[in-house]
């Protein structure tokens, strides 16, 4: 048992959580931070394989001090701004690191309760200097280094992914989750290889364009919206600046680091103009704003109406105050969202819900000229969400692709709740071609990936993925064929039927932009 | 079917895939899962949030169940939207248009202030307000502006009256408020803002730092190398290009220049056609009044055979110890007596008179028919005139051939006259006027007459022919002639100095040895010796001591440097022919010979000193030009040497020749009186200058302003201790035409009382105006004159495009 005065950063233990069903928890969480109000401690805790999300600021009352773990000694508590640069990197110690990680679980006792393993968590806190010396790597220092990140962190995951400590339903449990610690972190070693090449496969393009030559990881990739790595990952970043969020009637908790000016994190509310989204200190400011700000709408060019939903065009280049606060608001949601570069390379395409007070925002994406992503990103507002306003972004992003005459993918890495809209809204739309298909004179119905990608503006990697997922593709007497099965068609139709809206391509006005003469940015 | 034994062909997204529902699905023990044969696709997640509990209970149940579960959803923070206050704080309607809204650029800048009013301003202006009147908004502007022009320093009060246009208590008041509220503000300013970046990379790292700017890196990157490199190329290419302008505009002026000259030759013609002057006789007349004028005329001629220099070099190359200003002439009479039988009739009386100004343009403008504009330096282009001469040369191959470009000077009156006189005497001197008469070093004795040819590889080669006089030749000791040469060539040399009909003349008039003794001393005689350097050192003193006379009128004063730099340039010139020459055959021996003649010559400089300024004005110019363009061929011939061979021992006699040279020079410099002042320049230019001017050519380089230095050597005394500045100045010119005035003007200098070094580079300071100043297009001829015979020394490297630059 410790005492509250000994939890410091780095520290792991189970803390009290309330889950939607409102029960109690102790999921496995790692305190970033400790702050002292008035006398009073608060600790900033992680939930382990939890999402970042739902990072929080505790009370020492929650903290189930009985079982702590306290970070190894040799491991630095994590600096509190953790940059890059506070010790001297050393291969042997990064080497020496690897090895405990793959050691470490296979003597833990497998007696059920995992021990927390407290020096990953120093490693995580360190890898971005120790990243920026991995040699062996010298082509690609940033790749590499997004690439070794996930590495470390897939390591420290699956140990504490059986922690039972999180009390997870034991049917949603599936097999990915049951594994144990021996092998657990053993495979996952291995496993991460795969995983490792797979995501800079994906990502090809744009790391071949980046800085890969000059060695300096100091600046990011210049294009996507999205951070490729996670060298500039800290301690500051990964803990929610913002407490809370006022943008019209809605009050938002940010689920992520945003880097709105700094003297306006300590504010119990920061306050937001519905229409401008300028964010200003207090309500007087936003009552004295609005006073001066006119706006009713985004200020761009509506270029689709249907109903109350419209879509608005704003040109990064040429409203940049807008962009850059619209982006300022998303990235309180979009975790992986990047704010390094300006705003000019992209357009955004915010969806608004009219009202007799004007165009709300309802959520946005942005889209940049490369050549395969035709969503960089992509944010339903907390409030909208779970509504059908997300698979509404998305279909509106692929009817954009459509008359650009394109196919296109979001860029990655998509968030969990991105990869479950974006699954869901393939899945929907292919099933829907696949469901709607005829047989002409008597043959079966057939239809190749190409064309759902030309149909769809899918990406064929994605129609495949899709596919894939929804298990329809099977080989049978020297070929493949699709199956819909009982289950998927009826899951499809009442999921369809909960699908009320719709983007209408007649009522969208939309030019394509001539990405040439835009220059790149 | 055994379903894991065989291997799947991988998914073509071409090839039509049929589709089975559920109804009619094939049996599933016939179907198999492919999804080890299709490779898994990624998510597209990272990875370590693809394992996230949420997520995965949510895809679990989404398979289970086809469809959302409330309780699967994956959790996120919550967002409340029960603000009540709502209606109040956005106050109004808004109606939907019926059209797209379309947003005009920039229609949203209504200017209003981005600072927003906070509860505390709002205590403040309550307390104002009750004083005067100070409207929200309006204070939103004062707060804005104080705001936007201050960085991290604050506007003074000052700065703030001038910025804000506002009642003096008002500002000073919300001046005062602001200034107290920025100290207590957390952040730099109180219009909150996002963290700008800064350049020096210091933010790259700051997570509040958002929005930078994208460099334009990525894009020049790949060809940053190639850019400088094609940057680097179009930079010389620029320079060439204007390289080539300069030189297509001096090749205008040239051939302008040849029109004129055509013009005015034809002009005379005509003239003397009605005047029925077919013997020459008036124009001679006319040239005899007017001897000066033809000095300068002469360097107006010289002009275009710049680049056959060479060969008259050969022809006229002299080695002789002798000055001869009219070397020039006499060559020219040479050439055309042997080339033109046509004209000679009707003309070669006029030949002797060559030395008017029509009569030069008239064999320039011969130069022209031939190779007008052409700039072809094959010495084997045969003139159409000269071809049919050849035949009837008795000299045969060795014969002088005319060359296109080349630049002969017309002979001495006196000299033309005699020739002209005795048509059997010009017949002789056809075939002999260029054997002289020859003394070699080593063995040290007199060959007779002989003729001087350089043959391949540079080599010296002697024609000697057999005279009557050579039983008495034979006799005659080389000292004897050293006592002579020196002193008579110095005193009068032009009239039959080199391998010229006078010698010639003599040689056919069977002389006796005291005869031809005598005339050597008179200088009647040309005798060929090797020189010592030192020689010119005498010389240079007699030269100069001559020039203060020459200078009584303007005229002659530029027609004595003419002169001087033509001869100086000449005497380069040579070099270029004769450094080969010397280096092979008798350098050495010749060190030997000028250091006796040396000694000789100091002995008699006295008694020179005072017989040469007694001399006549006219010859005294003339000879002392004359005596200039020897020297200078003999000092060329050390430079030449120490440029070529550069052996230890004339190495050594080089720095010899310098430390003398120094000697005159500074001779020069100070007002010394008459005898060492034009002369000792001079010959520093041609001797220790010509050396150092070519070592300085040689290590400088091509470029067209290095050419100049040695120019400005010449004439300028290159040991001064004004030297640098000189030669900077030098650099600094950008035209021939610049630095001929220069020369002009030092020779001038030279002879005046007290030319100091300051005073020398003054000129060349102020070099640019001269040029302007000085009548005549002859000193620019001159110029280029001077620096061609120079480039020529260099032995090579000159080249075409630099000579056409002086040009």
């Amino acid at each position: 048992m410790a005492e509250v005065g000994e939890v410091t950063e780095g520290c792991r233990l189970p803390v009290l959580r309330r889950n939607q069903d409102n029960e109690d928890e102790w999921p496995l969480a790692e305190i970033l931070s400790v702050k002292d109000i008035s006398g009073r401690k608060l600790f900033y805790v992680h939930y382990i394989d939890f999402n970042k999300r739902l990072d929080e600021w505790v009370t020492h009352d929650r903290l189930d001090l009985k079982k702590i773990q306290f970070p190894k000694k040799e491991a630095k508590t994590p600096t509190k701004n953790g940059l890059p640069g506070s010790r001297p990197s050393s291969p042997e110690r990064e080497v020496r690191k690897t090895l405990d990680l793959s050691l470490q679980p296979a003597s833990t006792p497998a007696s059920g309760k995992t021990l927390p393993i407290p020096v990953q968590i120093t490693l995580r806190f360190n890898l971005p200097k120790e990243r920026e010396a991995v040699p062996g790597e010298p082509d690609q220092p940033l790749s590499s280094s997004s690439c070794v990140q996930p590495n470390h962190r897939t390591t420290k995951r699956k140990v504490e992914v059986v922690s039972p400590a999180t009390p997870v339903p034991a049917s949603t449990e599936t097999t990915q989750a049951s594994v144990f610690p021996q092998n657990g972190s053993a495979r996952r070693a291995v496993a991460a290889q795969p995983g490792r090449k797979r995501k800079s496969n994906c990502l090809g393009t744009d790391e071949d364009s980046q800085d890969s030559s000059d060695g300096i990881p100091s600046a990011p990739r210049m294009t996507g919206s999205l951070v490729s790595d996670r060298s500039h990952d800290d301690i500051i970043t990964r803990m929610k600046n913002i407490e809370c969020i006022e943008l019209g009637r809605h009050r938002l908790k940010p689920w992520y680091f945003s880097p709105y000016p700094q003297e306006l994190t300590t504010l119990p509310v920061l306050y937001l103009c519905e229409f401008c989204l300028k964010y200003v200190k207090s309500l007087k400011c936003l009552q004295r704003h609005l006073t001066k700000c006119d706006l009713r709408h985004p200020p761009g060019n509506e270029i689709y109406r249907k109903g109350t939903i419209s879509f608005f065009e704003i040109d990064g280049r040429k409203n940049k105050s807008y962009s850059q606060n619209l982006c300022l608001l998303a990235k309180c949601f979009l975790d992986h969202k990047t704010l390094y570069y300006d705003t000019d390379p992209f357009l955004f395409y915010v969806m608004t819900e009219y009202d007799c007070k004007g165009f709300h925002i309802v959520g946005y994406f942005s889209k940049e000229s490369t050549e395969d992503y035709n969503v960089a990103c992509i944010l339903t507002l907390p409030p909208y969400q779970r509504r059908g306003y997300g698979k509404l972004l998305i279909e509106f992003s692929y009817e954009l692709s459509k008359v650009e005459g394109k196919t296109g993918t979001p860029e990655k890495p998509l968030s969990d709740l991105g990869l479950l809209s974006y699954r869901s809204y393939w899945s929907q739309t292919i099933l829907e071609i696949l469901m709607n298909l005829k047989s002409e004179n008597g043959e079966r119905p057939q239809i190749t990936i190409n064309e759902i990608s030309e149909i769809t503006s899918i990406k064929k990697e994605d129609v495949i993925s899709t596919l894939q997922y929804l298990n329809l593709i099977n080989y049978y007497k020297g070929q493949y064929i699709l199956t819909l099965s009982e289950d998927i068609v009826d899951g499809h139709e009442r999921a369809m039927l909960k699908r009320i809206l719709r983007i209408d391509s007649k009522c969208l006005h939309f030019t394509p932009k001539d990405w040439s003469k835009r220059g790149k940015w | 079917m055994s379903k894991l034994s065989f291997r799947a062909r991988a998914l073509d997204a071409a090839k039509p895939l049929p589709i089975y529902r559920g109804k009619d699905m094939p049996d599933l023990n016939d179907c198999v899962s492919i999804n080890r044969a299709v490779p898994q696709m990624p998510t597209g997640m990272e990875k370590e949030e693809e394992s996230e509990h949420h997520l995965q209970r949510a895809i679990s149940a989404q398979q289970v169940f086809r469809e959302k579960k409330e309780s699967m959803v994956i959790p996120v923070p919550e967002a409340e939207s029960n603000v009540n206050y709502y209606n109040r704080l956005y106050k109004g309607e808004f109606k939907q248009p019926k059209q797209f809204i379309h947003i005009q650029p920039f229609n949203l800048d209504n200017e209003q202030p981005d600072y927003d009013m906070d509860s505390e301003d709002e205590t403040l202006l309550n307390r104002l307000n009750r004083k005067m009147e100070i409207k929200p908004l309006q204070f939103e502007i004062m707060i804005d502006r104080l705001e936007k022009a201050s960085s991290n320093q604050l506007v003074t009060l000052q700065e703030a009256k001038l910025l804000l246009n506002e009642d003096d208590y008002l500002i000073k008041a919300v001046y005062d408020y602001w200034v107290r509220k920025r100290k207590n503000c957390r952040g730099p300013s109180l219009i909150p803002q996002i963290k700008q970046e800064k350049r020096d990379g210091s933010t790259n790292n700051d997570p509040y730092v958002a929005f930078r700017r994208r460099t334009e890196k990525m894009q020049t990157r790949k060809n940053r190398k190639n850019d400088e490199a094609s940057y680097e190329k179009m930079l010389k290419l620029r320079r060439e290009f204007s390289r080539a302008i300069t030189i297509l505009e001096m090749i205008k002026r040239r051939e302008k220049t040849k029109r004129e000259l055509l013009h005015l030759t034809l002009e005379v013609v005509e003239k003397r056609y009605h005047l029925g002057d077919y013997g020459g006789e008036i124009l001679n007349e006319v040239k005899l009044n007017r001897p000066d004028k033809e000095m300068s005329t002469t360097p107006a001629t010289l002009h275009n055979g710049n680049h056959h220099k060479v060969q008259e070099c050969k022809v006229k190359h002299p080695h002789h110890p002798s000055l001869k200003e009219d070397v020039s002439d006499v060559v020219r009479q040479k050439k055309k007596y042997p080339k033109k039988p046509k004209i000679e009739s009707v003309i070669t009386p006029q030949q002797p008179n060559t030395e008017t100004l029509p009569v030069i343009s008239k064999s320039d403008i011969k130069q022209y028919d031939f190779h007008s504009s052409d700039e072809d330096e094959f010495p084997q282009v045969p003139s159409p005139v000269s071809e049919p001469e050849e035949e009837n040369d008795p000299d045969g191959p060795c014969a002088f051939r005319r060359r296109a470009g080349c630049q002969y000077y017309a002979p001495r009156l006196d000299q033309t006259n005699y020739s002209c006189e005795d048509s059997e005497l010009a017949e002789f001197d056809k075939l002999r006027y260029r054997h002289c008469l020859t003394t070699l070093t080593v063995p040290r004795r007199c060959i007779g007459f002989a003729r001087r040819r350089i043959g391949r590889g540079g080599r010296v080669i002697m024609d000697r022919i057999s005279t009557e006089h050579d039983p008495v030749l034979k006799q005659i000791d080389p000292e004897m002639l050293n006592s002579f040469s020196s002193s008579s060539q110095t005193v009068d040399f032009s009239s039959n100095f080199s391998r010229t009909n006078a010698s010639n003349k003599h040689c056919e008039n069977r002389l006796s040895l005291s005869e031809i003794l005598s005339n050597i001393r008179s200088c009647r005689l040309q005798c060929f010796q090797p020189r010592l350097l030192n020689l010119q050192d005498s010389d240079s003193e007699e030269c100069t001591s001559r020039k203060p006379g020459q200078t009584v009128t303007n005229k002659r004063v530029s027609a004595a440097s003419v002169a001087l730099l033509n001869t100086s340039k000449n005497g380069i010139s040579v070099t270029g022919g004769i450094t080969e020459e010397q280096f092979q055959t008798h350098q050495q021996q010749l060190v030997q010979m000028q250091r006796q003649q040396l000694a000789q010559l100091q002995q008699k400089q006295q008694s020179q000193h005072s017989s040469q300024q007694t001399h006549p004005k006219a010859q005294g110019s003339s000879t002392s030009d004359c005596m200039s363009k020897t020297l200078d061929s003999a000092s060329a011939h050390f430079a030449a040497s120490a440029v070529v061979s550069a052996p230890a021992p004339s190495r050594s006699e080089v720095t010899k020749e310098q430390n003398t040279s120094h000697n005159n020079i500074n001779g020069v410099v100070q007002p010394s009186g008459t005898s060492k002042t034009l002369y000792s320049t001079n010959m520093a230019l041609s001797s220790s200058p010509g050396i150092s001017a070519v070592q300085l050519v040689r290590t400088v380089g091509h470029s067209t302003t290095n050419h100049l230095i040695p120019a400005l050597c010449t004439s300028s005394p290159q040991t001064l201790p004004m030297n640098n500045s000189c030669l900077t100045n030098a650099v600094h010119l950008n035209n021939v035409s610049v630095v001929s005035p220069v020369n002009v003007h030092i020779n001038a200098r030279t002879s005046a009382p007290s030319p100091t070094a300051l005073k020398l580079a003054t000129v060349a300071a102020s070099m640019d105006r001269v040029p302007k100043v000085t009548p005549s297009s002859a000193i620019s001829s001159i110029a280029r004159e001077n620096h061609e015979p120079e480039r020529l020394g260099l032995n090579g490297i000159a080249e075409t495009t630099v000579a056409m630059e002086v040009t």
